[in-house]
């Protein structure tokens, strides 16, 4: 099956991992992978500076998704699902802003297409290609690993919008992780935040949010944290170092992408999952995986 | 409204509530009937002190002009543990970044990084500058050595569009 | 010719101070017919009644028009007063100049004027033709159907069997008591529940008065109000009930360990048992999802209870039974469920195995529950030496239930001080509320009591519960009165959740046409003026399955729904309306569009003995409302209803619209 896929900003510009390992394992379960016309913003951070404006730009992604023919639209990222999600609603439900909205976008020859879907690598996963279909095609289950999900915020909240996952108790990106032959655990810190959109204004906490959710996970013997967000990532990953400074802890806990750990299931080389570029120590994590 | 802040002698703005309840879309704002489950699970009280409660209540009195000068409304995290489990659909994270909006367009202090933020869209379409990364190996990589493609800028007609978007006056 | 009188009411100045009432009474009297015309300012007043009726005796009136309120207002007053001069009283037309005229169209008094002139018109038109009717009555038959054998019901049935009438009182489970049986304490007082309550219990089981059927549903109902023929289904509980004396005896060989429903779950009973220690009739049940011998249909299976059992009252061939019911009126006493806080994932009900609801918590308090009350999760290993209340769950929430449960916060008072008084002072009790409510007699006292026994009340409530690894909980809570995040622990959690409606409501809903509310309990006929009756005529409602409330409550409400049962069926007879629907039937085809269109099913195709082979439609008068669809849907005009036939509501039309074609014609 074909998708148009939308990468948001940070993927796109440092979390090159995630990039790569999504181009490399979507093919594999029969998923073409075709780029929009251009890189584009989602509008998350013009949302706090101006409403109208990020509508809009969310709005010209999913006109950019139907200028390219295609039906479904997968987005990697929590923060562009969400704003890509509430945007559709309100183009679509609120007759004056959706409006003026399509008439901006008329301004460049670009149309809104209510049928263009909405998906995340999550659900997109799960549920479109199959949580069957994916077990099928795993030939080194990953056994011996004992892993801990972060599904983050944005893309289980708020249940109204319709999200990828349940609130208050997200499964998929576990039974995800259990379909690649690895152990998943609950833990109370589940659903806390990974802090990112605090990097704008006050990065001090936003980094002692990332810590502690990580001196927690340390604390239960986990072999790794699996995130499926770039900005999570982003928190996790690249800034452990941080965010151990910021609490005062000694953080060791290897990161990496769902599609990171699921191209290793699949047998991809780690360089072709971009598996060198997470800060994290991965390679504790990488040893553990039984021959 | 007749009533004083006897703290800072505020006195309640209907405009600039009106304001506010004007751009959220609903009413759910005047049912707040202060529980305090928001502020109990927000993540950035404990570092920060947001407390959602008491944003929804100092708007519903009309005591907007404050809160849009203040740096208090930076600091919500866009968790949405708020909007997901508020018992009358009152959503503060909304609230916040009606507030948001509206001390940028009154021309109030606002996060630089967000402000850059929203000058590189408008620049090159992106909110982030591409960077190299150093691998654990001590390689320095991008998208070029890891063979990932070129990044396509909009077209230009996307900036003018873009500005008039900005501009819109919101009611 | 008739000779019709006409009279308009000013009401004080809510017609008056629109219409020109003077105006409109010189235009009546020019109307063809019209042998008198007045106003006054009160119509319904002695002196505005005295006043029809000397016209109509010196006058020799035959028709009368009242122009005035709402016919919902005053049709029936004006209606008696009529009679009382031997008139019939169905030659009023009520002509509504307020809540059609001066009400809506206050800003224009002139055109207000003339809209009241046309409707006085188009009255005196159908006045010409109104003929006179006469109320029917109905024998009634003197039997009670109760539906539920809760306090609600169990109270209903009492009153009604010491008022003489026959009860027949059915209840699903295989005893009766409901709720108020599995409750330890009652607030505000504290009485013990099953203290005051089984005595009540007893006096049902022995009244001659009535009849238990117990492990029984009602399946089917027909008829009208003082004629309903009910079905009720008796399950088999596989015990003959005149030969178990309730010794237990089955229970203990019984080899199937089965969820104990009356303890909430929390500990375990047998395939086959009597149902609580309290139970009424003290008969055991055999629960056929679990017992091997009935699952399996195999009589080589197991059957250790029959032969233990002395009195020999095993019966594994028991039958169901439909049972047959005449009675006159019903009152559903089917109570509510507890809000199943699974549903609130993140409060960790279901999953942490210290975070209990109040229904839990009563079973625990009592002494006849699963820890004999000892205050204690049933699966700790030693009482709890902080407790948590959290308030609201599933209540005064839009994800759940809009409505405030009532009882929540006087529960969880209860709880609190029973606690205390259990656990002693050592034990911090906290109760996380966000409004607290002790509205009725004596719980703003009992609230004080809570406060004295040092129970401390957190004002906020907290966004979610998580657990630690030994299994105690944490949660944090914002506190209003101190502005402070408070970091609580605690080793049990109680959840205060409400009441919701019972997983049958749809079920009783479509069986007696008893429509819901919004919230999804009964619905009461009037919220303020008729709060025990459904709209349905003989049905009433008793209890939390009209709304939650507390005990002292749903007594009052019972006592209440007996005493209009009383007062519907206690002369022997109903009266019925004339004004519902008639047959013509030598205007009618058979062709059934009436009777597929009634929505009270109060239409029956009959053989007629004159043409067998061709079925004729008849109205059921007592199940009529008047509403009128037959009559518009009839393609021959056969059906009409009383004083609305064709000839009359045309008249109207032509009155109404005799300017326009004046004007047209000239």
């Amino acid at each position: 099956m074909k998708t148009a896929v939308f990468w948001g900003c940070r993927t796109l510009t440092s979390q090159y991992g995630y990039e790569l390992s999504v181009r490399e394992v979507l093919p594999r379960l029969g998923v073409e992978l075709v780029d929009l016309r251009e890189a584009l913003c989602c509008g998350d951070p013009v949302k706090s500076v101006n409403d109208f404006a990020a509508n809009y730009l969310a709005a010209r992604v999913l006109a950019l998704a139907n200028l390219a023919g295609l039906e479904n639209l997968l987005i990697p990222c929590n923060r562009c699902h969400f704003t890509i999600s509430e945007a559709k609603k309100i183009v679509e439900q609120d007759e004056k802003t959706g409006q003026k909205i399509c008439g901006l976008l008329k301004e460049e020859g670009l149309k809104y297409n209510p049928a263009v879907k909405i998906w995340h690598v999550i659900d997109f996963l799960h549920d479109l290609v199959g949580l069957d279909n994916v077990k099928k095609t795993v030939e080194k289950p990953l056994k011996g690993l004992r892993l801990a999900s972060h599904v983050g915020c944005q893309i289980i909240r708020y249940s109204d919008l319709g999200r990828v996952d349940d609130a208050e108790n997200p499964r998929k990106l576990d039974e995800l992780i259990c379909a690649t032959g690895s152990e998943c655990v609950d833990y109370a810190e589940k659903l806390d935040c990974c802090g990112y959109h605090l990097t704008y204004s006050h990065s001090d906490s936003a980094l002692s949010l990332a810590g502690s959710k990580l001196k927690a996970l340390q604390g239960l013997g986990v072999d790794g944290l699996v995130v499926s967000c770039p900005d999570c990532g982003t928190m996790f990953d690249s800034k452990q170092k941080d965010a151990a400074t910021t609490v005062g802890a000694k953080l060791s806990l290897p990161v990496v992408y769902y599609t990171q750990l699921l191209g290793l299931a699949l047998g991809i080389p780690q360089d072709k999952l971009g598996l060198q570029l997470n800060q994290s120590p991965v390679d504790l994590l990488l040893s553990k995986i039984s021959a | 409204m007749s009533l004083v802040d006897s703290m800072s002698m505020a006195k309640p703005n209907l405009e600039s509530r009106g304001k506010i309840l004007a751009r959220l879309r609903g009413r759910e704002l005047v049912n707040c009937f202060q529980c305090m489950k928001c502020t109990s699970g927000c993540t950035a009280l404990k570092l920060l002190e947001l407390k959602p409660h008491e944003i929804e209540k100092l708007v519903n009195l009309g005591l907007v002009d404050e809160l849009v000068s203040s740096d208090i409304i930076w600091t919500c995290v866009t968790c949405l543990k708020c909007v997901q489990r508020c018992p009358q659909k009152a959503s503060p994270y909304h609230v916040i970044f009606a507030l948001r909006n509206l001390a940028v367009e009154r021309e109030v202090k606002a996060p630089e990084a967000l402000m850059k933020a929203v000058s590189q869209v408008l620049e090159t379409g992106l909110a982030e500058v591409v960077q190299k990364v150093t691998s654990r190996k001590m390689e320095t990589c991008d998208r070029e050595s890891l063979k990932l493609p070129k990044i396509v800028s909009p077209k230009e007609s996307f900036q003018a569009v873009f500005l008039k978007a900005l501009e819109e006056k919101q009611q | 010719m008739s000779r019709i009188g006409v009279y308009v009411c000013h009401c004080g100045l809510n017609i008056a101070g629109v219409v020109d009432v003077e105006k409109v009474v010189e235009y009546a009297k020019g109307l063809p017919d019209v042998a008198v015309a007045k106003h006054y300012s009160y119509m319904c007043s002695e002196q505005g009644q005295r006043m029809i009726q000397d016209d109509i005796k010196t006058r020799k009136l035959d028709r009368i028009v009242i122009a005035t309120c709402s016919p919902r207002m005053h049709e029936e007053t004006f209606r008696k007063a009529v009679a009382k001069t031997g008139l019939n009283p169905y030659l009023v037309e009520i002509v509504n100049l307020r809540e059609h005229v001066s009400w809506p169209h206050s800003h224009e008094p002139e055109q207000a004027t003339e809209k009241a002139k046309v409707l006085v018109r188009m009255g005196v038109a159908r006045a010409r033709l109104l003929e006179p009717l006469e109320k029917r009555k109905v024998r009634v038959e003197k039997n009670v159907l109760v539906v539920g054998g809760g306090i609600a019901g169990i109270q209903a049935s009492l009153d009604l069997a010491n008022a003489g009438f026959r009860v027949c009182l059915v209840e699903k489970l295989p005893s009766i008591g409901g709720r108020m049986a599995q409750l330890d304490k009652t607030f505000p007082t504290l009485d013990c529940s099953a203290c005051i309550l089984t005595p009540k219990m007893v006096d049902v089981a022995h009244h001659s008065n009535i009849t238990l059927l117990t492990n029984s549903e009602v399946v089917g109902v027909n008829g009208f109000v003082g004629n309903y023929e009910v079905t009720v289904l008796k399950k088999p509980r596989y015990v003959n009930e005149d030969r178990c004396v309730g010794c237990e005896l089955c229970t203990k060989v019984c080899p199937v360990k089965v969820p104990d429903r009356f303890n909430e779950n929390l500990s375990q009973t047998r395939a086959i048992s009597v149902y609580s220690s309290h139970a009424v009739p003290k008969v055991a049940a055999i629960n056929p999802e679990y017992c091997l011998r009935l699952k399996t249909k195999n009589k080589k299976v197991c059957g250790k209870c029959l032969e233990a059992c002395e009195a020999k009252a095993i019966d594994f061939e028991q039958k169901p039974q439909n049972i047959q019911l005449r009675v006159g009126g019903i009152i559903l006493a089917v109570g509510s469920e507890v809000f199943d806080a699974s549903k609130a994932f993140e409060l960790g009900y279901g999953r942490f195995p210290s975070v209990i609801s109040n229904m839990e918590f009563e079973r625990i308090s009592d002494a006849s529950g699963p820890t004999s009350g000892k205050i204690m999760s049933p699966k700790a290993s030693q009482p709890p030496k902080n407790i948590a209340f959290i308030q609201c769950v599933g209540s005064r929430d839009r994800r759940f239930h809009e409505y405030c449960c009532r009882v929540g916060c006087m529960v969880s008072l209860k709880q609190a001080i029973l606690a205390r008084e259990k656990l002693g002072g050592d034990v911090n009790i906290y109760v996380c509320f966000n409004d607290l409510r002790s509205f009725g007699k004596g719980y703003e006292e009992f609230y004080r009591r809570a406060r004295d026994l040092d129970v401390n009340f957190v004002a906020g409530v907290p966004s979610d519960v998580r657990m630690a690894a030994d299994g105690s909980l944490y949660f944090d809570v914002f506190e209003r009165g101190t502005n402070k995040l408070l970091e609580m622990h605690a080793d049990l959690v109680v959840l205060a959740n409400g009441l919701v409606p019972s997983d049958d409501i749809r079920r009783i809903n479509e069986l007696f046409h008893a429509s819901r509310s919004a919230d999804g309990f009964l619905l009461e006929a009037h919220p303020k003026l008729k709060p025990l009756e459904c709209s349905t005529a003989g049905i009433f409602l008793a209890g939390a399955c009209q709304a939650p409330k507390d005990i002292p409550d749903t007594v009052a409400q019972a006592s209440g729904a007996a005493a209009k049962v009383i007062d519907l069926l206690s002369s022997g007879e109903i009266e019925l309306e004339p004004l519902k629907a008639v047959v013509d039937e030598d205007l009618c085809s058979g062709c059934r569009i009436c009777e597929s269109i009634c929505p009270f099913l109060a239409i029956e195709m009959k053989e007629r003995k004159e043409d067998a082979e061709k079925m004729k439609a008849e109205v059921i008068e007592a199940m009529c409302q008047g509403c009128g669809l037959c009559s518009a849907a009839c393609p021959t005009g056969a059906i009409k209803i009383q004083q609305y036939g064709r000839k009359q509501v045309l008249a109207q039309v032509d009155a109404a619209l005799a300017e326009a074609k004046a004007k047209e014609e000239s």
